[in-house]
């Protein structure tokens, strides 16, 4: 293999160096250009996979009455596709991008935190593997993407399938809020110098936006899938009878559920923002309204997740207020797509193949955004829920807009990775049948559910007009298996023989090509002086430079210092797992049930060990303040104090358990004893991480470590030791003094 | 009763409130007239004394615990927000102790107000006792007061920059959703005052429950998706603002070529 090795050294992808062990170079690699094409190829391959699933769907549907594929096949082959598509192709391949290209739009060296960074890289192929070696446990999930419950639990779902797609989740989700944390930080703290924040370019913009969607959203359905494993595993109810709620787990399912259609389509909106001035030759119209529609955006979407449960008969109060609330994002959407609409008009537009992908992902979002309207409609959604016009609506968004978003990004940005053109012949063979492909398969499906074909079922009767329009629906997505197969055979390709690029093939404005193409390891020489959102475009046309933007605040030239932003970030996020977890306890214990309840805590005992954890957040902020005054010693026995009362809180808490053991209370005892256990216990886990950072800490102390300073590390610890202390404020209150307050 | 005699009828002439609105018209016409900003103060003064005087202060006096958290966001979001806005913009509230500019302080009179006044004890305590009923409203006007002052203060310089002020009114939002959330869907009554009904004056009572459809239960439901999802629009028009305050800048040529 060692041509492989030619190839990459030619491309400039490997350092002469590295030609001997070029698989390592590339698999250990922490450089943010490797681990975003690793992400994107990963993508790739699970879009393959996530693709041949869809065929074997369409092929089992071509025909009425056909029996090509078992039911129970049928249903894991839509779960995986669905399920693959958005956790293991579109989110990797964004964050692959943006991996890619983030650091270079701000003029960064790399991303803040690289071998994070690589963490959550790894994580994408692993959560891919768990959830694929459901095949080989008994059978994949075949339980939906949303897995609704009680269908996902065990009595009705009893092998191992769902358990591995839990799994698996988890272990994406862990790896997607690291990834978001580190684009947050990196955006925050490792910009080059006068790149303020409103200079960002949109694309940057919006993934630092939908970062914070990503660290709010993906924990709720974390905590969701650690109740459905704890149900699982360890035979409780959460959203099982008697006194789980099956409801319960589509709050958390959708509180995450729709964000999570934002968290694909906000990188989407990035692509076309960046792509469209730059083949229109002008400016983007409205900068500052595109930015600001992104904020209202992701606000909104947090706020509306009730819209995907009209039909679960939550009532007519919560039906209008989240009708009105969900038709409100039609705003900031529009906005957009006016902003973008207007960037075109007068503009000398240049229809490479990224601007043909990026147009018609315009074209096809207006549309999906039409039938979203719809779908803000309760009783229009009543009418066409879980039927193919709901199908047709999100593959408009998630194939219409996102897919050929990113296939324009991909041959926008291909030039710069590889230093080669992608064939433009072929790239425009691609856009013709991916775009008839799509609309054949999707356009037609609209009106297959509004005369009635329901989703999820693995044949249908010969109906009037149902087989020709499931045929055409068919031959739509051959066309579209043949436009990917022509993709890869064009990335392949082109990447032996294409075009060299050289620096700026399109002529664009941004950072990322302003040095050669592929960029060398260490990003950038020298930066071009930075005064507006297109620097490139001052550089060379000096007499009419763009308008300066201007600094005003403070909080815009200055940084925040890393470990602490990444701290709070991360704190932010774990809010959100804790809030979850919180929320479910008071829910599940507003009425009292039969078997263990409060009565079997001791408030005074566990009172008195919450002190010991509350003092312990005084010790760490003496600790800090030692360390300030140049005092190591007086620091590391602050630091030890901390640690000895955080141990005693744990003591504390095990005795508790141990109490609770004795007198007969299991996990599964009762819905106390579920949610009590599980609220505790991952706050008790929380310490016990805490209580190792802190001996980590201590040990760097007294092996000298902190004679020079070293504050950001001690500091972030303690932010993270006072979130740990302030969550236990909320539990005790909301555990053990609330049943007194009654 | 009938809704339309109720319109015509439901009115309180409150008489400490008709007072203290008069000295407060006078106050600010004496003190502020030349600063052309009467408008917010109008504003202001009207919504207050819709919210204090209009037949939703009746129903929020023991008959519908949503019309209570209509009156409770107004008084707390809305009032405040047009007084500040009606200040002259060269008028510094710096004075006094500088905890009180503390963004974290001001976070926790907006979020704490909410949750405060939302404890069962004290949701019924503000409906059976005039008094408390009376300290309820004017704390809920101070501490909406000390809250906004952070993102609507006069003078530019004591606001939040836009970043960190989206960030607050984000936090503030989340920290009253929870709220929201709980209320909406929990299966205890909040505020079981309003399940009683002890005192029917104006024979209002049959139309709520039957020609409004206002059950206890949904009105509780509703309540809460006021704190939810309205209380939330309101936040984000802030947020909307802050970016229009941010973008909204023009080109300094001070920091040309820097």
């Amino acid at each position: 293999m060692n041509e492989m090795a030619t190839i990459l050294g030619r491309a400039g992808l490997l350092t002469a160096e590295q030609r001997e062990h070029w698989k390592m170079a590339w698999l250990s690699t922490v450089d943010h250009k490797r681990i975003g094409i690793l992400y994107m190829v990963t993508a790739l391959f699970f879009f393959v996979i996530g693709g041949i699933e869809a065929m074997c769907i369409r092929l089992q549907l071509a025909v009425p009455n056909n029996t090509l594929l078992h039911p129970d096949t049928y249903n894991m082959l839509f779960t995986m596709h669905g399920t693959t598509m958005i956790f293991l192709v579109a989110m990797p391949v964004l964050f692959g991008l943006a991996n890619y290209i983030v650091p270079l739009q701000i003029g960064a060296r790399d991303m803040a935190f690289p071998r994070l960074n690589a963490l959550g890289f790894w994580l994408v192929p692993l959560g891919g593997i768990l959830l694929h070696f459901s095949f080989l446990a008994g059978g994949a999930p075949a339980v939906g993407w949303f897995a609704y419950a009680p269908l996902n639990e065990t009595p009705y779902s009893s092998q191992l399938g769902v358990d591995y797609w839990a799994l698996a989740l988890l272990v994406l989700g862990i790896g997607s809020v690291s990834v978001s944390i580190n684009f947050i930080v990196t955006v925050l703290t490792q910009r080059a110098p006068h790149m303020t924040l409103r200079r960002l370019p949109l694309f940057s913009w919006m993934i630092f936006i939908n970062s914070f969607l990503v660290i709010l959203a993906l924990p709720v359905l974390n905590a969701g899938l650690v109740m459905l494993l704890i149900d699982r595993r360890l035979d409780t109810h959460f959203f099982l009878q008697p006194g789980g709620s099956a409801i319960m787990w589509q709050h958390i399912f959708w509180a995450f559920g729709h964000p999570e259609v934002y968290i694909v389509a906000i990188p989407a909106f990035g692509i076309l923002s960046e792509v469209i001035p730059v083949f229109s030759r002008k400016p983007i119209f409205g900068y500052e309204f595109v930015a600001g529609s992104t904020v209202a955006i992701a606000f909104l979407s947090l706020l509306v997740w009730a819209h995907h449960m009209f039909t679960v008969g939550l009532g007519h109060a919560v039906d209008l207020f989240f009708v009105a609330s969900s038709l409100l994002i039609a705003i900031p959407t529009g906005v957009k797509v006016l902003a973008w609409s207007a960037t075109m008009v007068g503009g000398r537009i240049r229809l490479d193949t990224p601007m043909l992908f990026c147009v018609a992902a315009l074209v096809q979002f207006l549309f999906a955004g039409l039938t979203g309207i719809s779908h803000a409609v309760a009783a229009l959604d009543w009418q066409t829920k879980n039927s193919y016009f709901l199908v047709a609506h999100f593959h408009f968004v998630f194939v219409g807009l996102i897919v050929f978003a990113i296939l324009g990004a991909l041959h926008y940005w291909f030039p710069k990775m590889s230093g080669r053109m992608l064939s433009e012949r072929l790239g425009k063979w691609t856009f013709w049948l991916m775009l008839i492909g799509f609309n054949l398969t999707f356009i037609i499906q609209h009106f297959l559910g509004l005369a009635g074909m329901p989703r999820r079922v693995y044949t249908y009767p010969d109906l009037p007009g149902w087989g020709w329009m499931n045929m055409v629906s068919t031959i739509g997505a051959l066309f579209m298996a043949a436009a990917a197969l022509l993709f890869v055979w064009n990335l392949a390709a082109s990447f032996l023989h294409g075009k060299p690029a050289g620096d700026n093939p399109w002529n664009a404005w941004t950072l990322e090509w302003a040095g050669p193409s592929p960029p060398p390891h260490e990003n950038f020489h020298e930066l071009p002086p930075i005064h507006s959102r297109r620097p490139l475009w001052d550089e060379s046309n000096p007499d009419r430079p763009d308008p300066v933007v201007g600094t005003k605040w403070q909080a815009e030239t200055t940084c925040p210092e890393k470990n602490k932003a990444a701290v709070i970030t991360f704190i932010i996020s774990e809010s959100g797992f804790f809030g979850v977890l919180i929320l479910a306890y008071l829910f599940y214990n507003a009425t009292p049930q039969p078997g263990p309840g409060t009565h079997n805590l001791n408030l005074l005992k566990t009172g008195l060990f919450s002190l010991c954890l509350f003092a312990s957040s005084f010790t760490i902020w003496r600790s800090e303040a030692s360390l300030q005054r140049g005092r190591p010693r007086a620091m590391a026995g602050w630091l030890a104090a901390t640690i000895l009362l955080g141990s005693v809180f744990t003591i504390g808490q095990g005795l508790e358990y141990w109490g609770l053991f004795q007198s007969g209370v299991r996990v599964s005892s009762n819905l106390f004893a579920t949610t009590f256990l599980t609220l505790t216990g991952f706050h008790g886990l929380h310490v016990c991480v805490g209580l190792i950072a802190l001996l980590i800490v201590l040990g760097l102390a007294l092996a000298g470590d902190f004679k020079q300073g070293g504050t950001p590390a001690l500091k972030s610890v303690g932010l993270y030791w006072h979130f740990v202390d302030a969550v236990w404020v909320l539990v005790f209150s909301s555990v053990y003094l609330l049943p007194h307050l009654r | 009763m009938t809704t339309a005699q109720f319109i015509l009828s439901g009115w309180t002439w409150n008489p400490a409130v008709l007072v203290t609105g008069a000295c407060a018209l006078v106050i600010y016409v004496a003190a502020f007239r030349d600063h052309h900003r009467f408008g917010w103060f109008a504003a202001a003064l009207g919504v207050l004394l819709l919210t204090l005087l209009s037949p939703l202060n009746t129903l929020a006096d023991g008959y519908l615990f949503s019309a209570h958290m209509a009156q409770h966001i107004l008084l707390l979001l809305i009032v405040p927000a047009f007084l500040l806005l009606s200040l002259p913009r060269t008028l510094s509230l710096a004075a006094g102790p500088r905890v009180l500019g503390h963004p974290l302080l001001g976070w926790l009179a907006g979020v704490g107000a909410m949750w405060f006044w939302h404890a069962p004890a004290l949701c019924n305590a503000a409906v059976a006792s005039r008094p408390v009923h009376a300290l309820q409203t004017v704390s809920l006007l101070v501490l909406g007061s000390v809250f906004w002052r952070q993102i609507l203060a006069p003078r530019e310089e004591e606001r939040l920059a836009p970043p960190r002020a989206i960030f607050y009114l984000f936090s503030a939002c989340v920290a009253c959703s929870v709220l929201g959330i709980i209320i909406t869907f929990s299966p205890v009554t909040v505020c079981s005052i309003y399940t009683m009904q002890p005192n029917d004056r104006f024979g209002m009572l049959q139309t709520i429950r039957t020609g409004w459809g206002f059950s206890p239960e949904r009105d509780q439901q509703i309540g809460g998706l006021l704190m939810w999802v309205p209380m939330c629009s309101i936040y984000l028009t802030a947020i909307v603002a802050q970016l229009t305050r941010w973008f909204a800048q023009p080109a300094s040529p001070t920091t040309r070529r820097t």
